[in-house]
């Protein structure tokens, strides 16, 4: 079974290319035209799967705390 | 929801499962926020028993369900204390937990490692899903997949 890394730096900076300047015709710049805010996939893909979950735990706990204060 | 608990829960049982939906589609890049951990798990009887006694602890019961009402682990939506998990023997578009494996990698996160869907098997099981939330969430996922292909 494969492993999900973190990007490699050329990975990183090859990915950024093109979700921050799409070619036209795809998919990516689909994306861009249906509202997909690709900055912020950047952000994501510069972080390690691992810091990508614990940002989500974090944004969880966070709608926790907000939904069960009286 | 809190998937760190959950998923060191299921790991340290030594339960047979594939993270699939939207936690796995943060471990690739979303940026979506996801509030329920979605499991493909193996249904053998030991994996079953495995899944059952790890997640006792936390009170599970089906998402809707009086909470006295009895039921089998089955294709089940619980709620839990941990939050809210789907678990799914099978996944549209994918098949089994066999095939679900097969378009599987290996993630270490939360101090664990375990299997979450490949993007291009989450792509398809979103899209056979059909559900206006999965397919809402093609166009950032395709876009990941594109910008990892280059």
């Amino acid at each position: 079974m494969k492993t999900l890394r973190p990007l490699t730096p050329e990975q990183l900076a090859r990915a950024e290319a093109a979700l921050l300047h799409p070619s036209p015709g795809s998919r990516i710049e689909a994306a861009k035209n249906y509202g997909v805010d690709l900055t912020l996939l950047v952000e994501q893909l510069r972080l390690t799967p691992d810091e990508r979950a614990r940002k989500l735990e974090l944004a969880s706990t966070a709608r926790r705390s907000t939904r069960d204060r009286p | 929801m809190q998937p760190a608990r959950a998923l060191r829960v299921l790991c340290d049982a030594d339960v047979d499962f594939v993270v699939i939906g939207g936690v796995s589609a943060t471990f690739h890049g979303s940026a979506r926020v996801t509030y329920d951990l979605d499991i493909c798990y193996a249904r053998t009887s030991i994996n079953l028993r495995r899944l059952a006694e790890a997640l006792a602890p936390f009170h599970p019961r089906p998402r809707g369900f009086p909470a006295e009402l009895p039921f089998v682990w089955d294709q089940e939506t619980l709620r839990t204390d941990i939050g809210e998990i789907d678990l799914l023997a099978e996944v549209a578009g994918l098949g089994s937990f066999d095939d679900v494996q097969q378009h599987s990698s290996t993630v270490h996160a939360f101090e664990r490692q375990f299997a979450t869907l490949d993007l291009p098997a989450l792509i398809q099981a979103k899209r056979a899903a059909g559900r206006e939330k999965d397919l809402s969430a093609l166009p950032e996922l395709e876009s990941l997949l594109e910008a990892g292909d280059l």
